[in-house]
């Protein structure tokens, strides 16, 4: 549960797409519903997740081949689509990841520069 | 993912759109249930926990909107760049570009346009109501060979009364009949009919109204036009109705005229009634063997077979009641539209639509094999996109794409080449094919041109994109552009391609071997007659009423032209070349008794020195002389094939002969000669027996002179010809000028196009395989040079060097041979109808072609070997 807090942060698109293919690199197969629950729980609720912009993110990423998706029954036996990450999709989560710790790292340097010092 | 499966899902998203949308409501059902479960398990009331799900979820359709909008943008998008990454790798290679799109454009325009003809001739529905309902009936005598026969109208009308299967028959027949106008005369053709045959077709007059079953019954003189002889004689005047043309001598009353696209039995340009006959009483009567072509309509939802087998059991009832004379007569049906085209030119178009197709594919192939080299190369942008995150499926896609977008753009210059081909098509007017004038590019035949196009890119994308898809797809250094373009699966392909085009060639050289080797023999058969330097003109006398007169005429034209400087020898006879013949009944005295039987013959009317003009030569007996009068014991010469049918073994000179039936009263002839056969039905029909009579004792109507002149040009004597015929009579007209030689090669011209059209299909072939194993062991060569230069330095010589790249080549060019000489040798079998003169197996058209071939692959080697020997081991060494 959750309430509107003014200090969360909206999660960026490029961002999103890293944390879905972590989570499913790190879960294996999952359904929407799952991957959104993981995303917020890692975040400790600091990341915003509006939930329905998860869904056409996921199209575009299956669109783009990096994951991939199968109709199946969930934990309590009910219909549900699960998602899971191909090659493609490491080798973007790779890059995704490398790109992510070189720009975090920048930043962080970048932050911790003192002028004068 | 694979392409196959990216190519599913693209047409899911075209077709599938209401399943996805369904998905999609799923899809957010679930996720909302389960928020709301896990929210009730946190303790909210269910209301609370509704509220509180849908507020995490966002809007739930502006979500489903964006859904929507990406999974549309994403098919055009994806496409789009797709396209735009294809226009600019190609314009990067422009050399490669410019000879895929002239090769392909070339093979997908000739099989448009090879496929204009057959779509007209073969595939188009005949312009009928209902065509697939309509049959053809005929008489079939198996012990006699007669096969597709015509029939007599008792007969007929006993099918038409008794047949459950038919809804209805009509006959008819064609005949030839002089249309008389105030200042000529010709010849058309008239087609005589049973008032049921227009409401049989389904085809209604444009204008006026087709004639009665009481007006045939009544023998009334009345006649429908074609739209071409209204346009032609009446300038489309609706005047036409009502007005009358002289046929054969009498008027006839114009009631109707035809549509403009109807067609039916070779043109003709008038039809009227079927009792128009002068005899047409005892045509009535008569049984047995006739001269009717039958048509009928099936009732609904009976078959051919079902048709057949009830007219089988008819003709066997009708057999018990026929006279011992005509024993077996049997009723064959047959489907209108395999009637109209003859299994002969269909097989040739077939065959040809083939030859054409065979060239598609190698130059599909060529292009493929140059992809792969090109793929190769382009193989490390590749492996860095791979490792930027482009999944496989879009990099297969994306080679795809190149290759249909090169598809598309052959296809568009393809159509043009495709115009030109059905212009030349045209020009040429192949032979006499049924509803070759029908032909252009329709829908059916752009739809074609599309398909063929698809198909073509998807050959050409296909290998690459195996390969690719096979080939792990890191950049790896140290394996270097060369070591990946000699890719083992690139290579193994390049080389079954390079196969398949040899076996390919070697196919359409065999065939267009074989009917080179047809067309000599046809060219070879002898005619019976000498064509050379013979002038041919048709004579008409329909202006004289008198028979005298007419005989009168042809013999003052003769002794005109005679004496004219550079004429050799010159006869008149009443046909030459003739198409197919009735059987009739003739009766011949033999030695011990006279014999009546039917076979069919020809007879014409000829002056004296009609054989000398022709070069016909006299095996027994005498020509006809100008002691053979009028009055005098009517003479005839035969044929030796009539000779030998008649009197087998015996001399014939001065046996008797009669037309019709023992005791009828038409009068004797007595044979004064025999002459050699003359093929007058077209030179590959072996020869039918022929009688001549004496042009004196039977003048015709209509006539050929035949001028044998002194020069290689007989055409220059045609001012001085018709001057003479003029000096005898000022207005007697003279038409169809033409030589003996350019008549007897209309006979051939559907043989040669069909030949000439294989020949370039097959050197095209030839061609595009020589360019492909040139390119595949250039490249080779290209890519070994290292392994040639460490060859080099460990001692190998320059010879072997070539021996090497050689063999390499003529590995692949003879595994084609052989397999293309097996494909050859099984399709052969079902083409020998086309063959004349030699057989499907001929071993000289065989050991020509392989060594055709293996010289060409040979010579496509020796370029690439030769570059191979002079590589400098240290420089080759050192380029690493």
């Amino acid at each position: 549960m959750r309430s509107a807090r003014t200090d969360k942060a909206d999660v960026l698109q490029g961002t999103l797409i890293l944390l879905v293919l972590r989570t499913l690199e790190a879960l294996g197969p999952l359904h929407g519903y799952g991957i959104a629950r993981r995303i917020e729980q890692i975040s400790k609720d600091v990341l915003r997740l509006n939930q329905g912009t998860l869904y056409p993110a996921l199209l575009r990423m299956e669109q783009e081949g990096w994951i991939a998706s199968k109709w199946g029954a969930s934990e309590k036996n009910r219909k549900a689509r699960f998602y899971s990450i191909t090659a493609a999709g490491r080798r973007r989560l790779a890059r995704e990841t490398e790109d992510w710790r070189r720009m975090s790292s920048t930043i962080e340097r970048f932050l911790g520069f003192e002028p004068g010092a | 993912m694979s392409w196959a499966s990216v190519v599913a899902a693209r047409l899911r998203g075209l077709f599938g759109h209401k399943r996805l949308e369904r998905e999609l409501d799923d899809e957010v059902r679930f996720h909302l249930e389960m928020q709301i479960e896990d929210n009730l398990k946190a303790g909210m009331n269910p209301a609370e926990a509704r509220y509180a799900a849908l507020r995490s979820f966002g809007g739930i359709e502006p979500m489903k909107e964006r859904y929507r909008e990406r999974r549309a943008f994403a098919l055009v998008e994806t496409m789009a760049q797709d396209v735009r990454y294809a226009v600019r790798t190609l314009r990067k290679s422009p050399g490669f570009t410019t000879t895929s799109v002239a090769t392909l454009a070339l093979a997908i325009g000739a099989n448009t346009a090879m496929f204009s003809v057959l779509n007209a001739v073969l595939l188009r529905p005949l312009p009928y109501r209902s065509p697939e309902q309509l049959a053809m009936l005929w008489s079939e005598v198996p012990s006699q060979n007669l096969r597709e026969g015509r029939s007599a109208y008792w007969n007929v009308e006993q099918w038409r009364s008794q047949s459950e299967s038919f809804a209805d028959m009509a006959l008819f027949d064609g005949v030839s009949s002089t249309l008389t106008s105030a200042d000529r005369a010709e010849k058309i053709s008239v087609v005589r009919h049973s008032p049921n045959l227009f409401p049989l077709l389904g085809v209604q007059p444009l204008h006026g109204r087709i004639f009665s079953a009481e007006e045939a019954e009544q023998r009334q003189r009345v006649a429908l036009i074609s739209h071409r002889f209204w346009q032609g004689r009446f300038g489309g005047s609706f005047d036409a109705i009502g007005s009358s043309i002289e046929l054969d001598g009498l008027p006839s009353r114009i009631i109707g005229i035809l549509p403009a696209g109807f067609q039916f039995d070779n043109d003709a340009d008038v039809w009227e009634p079927h009792t128009m006959f002068p005899d047409w009483e005892a045509i009535r009567r008569s049984r047995g063997g006739g001269f009717w072509s039958v048509i009928g309509r099936l009732q609904p939802n009976v078959t051919f077979e079902q048709a057949q087998a009830e007219m089988s059991a008819i003709a066997r009832r009708l057999d018990e009641q026929a006279p011992a004379s005509d024993p077996n007569r049997g009723i064959s049906v047959v489907p209108l539209s395999l009637q109209v085209t003859g299994p002969r030119p269909r097989l040739a178009l077939w065959m040809l639509m083939g030859a054409v197709f065979c060239v598609l594919l190698i130059a599909a192939t060529n292009v493929a094999s140059l992809q792969l080299g090109r793929s190769a190369s382009c193989e490390r942008e590749i492996a860095i996109r791979a490792a930027l995150g482009a999944s496989r499926a879009r990099i297969v896609r994306q080679l795809l794409a190149e290759s249909l977008t090169l598809a598309v753009i052959a296809g568009l210059l393809g159509l043009w080449v495709a115009l030109a081909g059905i212009r030349a098509i045209l020009a040429v007017k192949p032979g006499n094919l049924a509803r070759l004038n029908e032909v252009s590019l329709d829908p059916q035949v752009l739809g074609w041109a599309l398909a063929t196009c698809l198909l073509t890119g998807i050959l050409v994308g296909l290998a690459p994109a195996i390969t690719m898809s096979r080939r792990n797809l890191t950049p790896s250094g140290q394996e270097g552009g060369r070591g990946i373009a000699g890719g083992v699966a690139t290579r193994r392909i390049r080389r079954a391609l390079v196969v398949a085009q040899f076996a390919l060639a070697i196919i359409l050289l065999v065939g267009a071997g074989l009917l080179v080797r047809s067309l000599w023999s046809v060219e070879n058969v002898d005619p019976g007659f000498r064509p050379e330097r013979v002038l041919s003109m048709h004579l008409s006398t329909t202006a004289f009423r008198a028979t005298a007169q007419r005989a009168d005429f042809y013999n003052r034209v003769l002794e005109q032209v005679e004496s004219l400087p550079g004429v050799e020898s010159l006869g008149i006879t009443s046909e030459l070349f003739i198409g197919g013949n009735p059987e009739r009944e003739l009766t011949a005295e033999g030695d011990a008794r006279t014999i009546s039987e039917r076979l069919r013959f020809r007879s014409d009317e000829i002056s004296g020195g009609f054989f000398k003009a022709v070069g016909t030569p006299l095996l027994r007996g005498r020509f006809f002389s100008k002691a053979d009068k009028p009055d005098s014991p009517r003479v005839a010469i035969i044929s030796d094939a009539m000779a030998r049918r008649l009197w087998p073994g015996r001399d014939p000179v001065g046996k008797r002969f009669r037309l019709g039936p023992g005791d009828s009263d038409t009068p004797w002839f007595t044979v004064v000669g025999v002459v050699g056969d003359m093929r007058r039905q077209g030179l590959e029909k072996e020869p039918i027996p022929q009688m001549f009579e004496p042009l004196a004792q039977n003048p015709p109507r209509l006539a050929i002179l035949l001028v044998r002149t002194s020069m290689s040009d007989p055409l220059k004597m045609v001012g001085a010809v018709q001057a003479a015929v003029r000096r005898v009579e000022k207005h007697a007209p003279v038409y169809g000028v033409t030589t003996l030689e350019n008549r007897l090669g209309a006979f051939l011209s559907e043989r040669r196009f069909q030949t000439s059209l294989l020949i370039g299909f097959s050197v095209v072939a030839l061609l595009m395989a020589a360019i492909g194993i040139y390119g595949l062991i250039q490249y080779s060569v290209a890519t070994r040079t290292h392994e040639i230069g460490i060859r080099m330095a460990v001692g190998a010589q320059a010879g072997d060097v070539f021996r090497m790249i050689i063999g390499e080549g003529l590995k692949l060019s003879l595994t084609g041979l052989v397999l293309g000489l097996v494909g050859a040798l099984w399709l052969g079998q079902a083409g020998s109808s086309l063959l004349f003169g030699v057989t499907a197996t001929d071993p000289l058209t065989f050991i020509t072609v392989s060594l055709l071939l293996t010289a060409v692959a040979t010579a496509a080697c020796y370029f690439p070997a030769r570059r191979a020997m002079k590589v400098e081991p240290i420089v080759a060494l050192r380029q690493e």
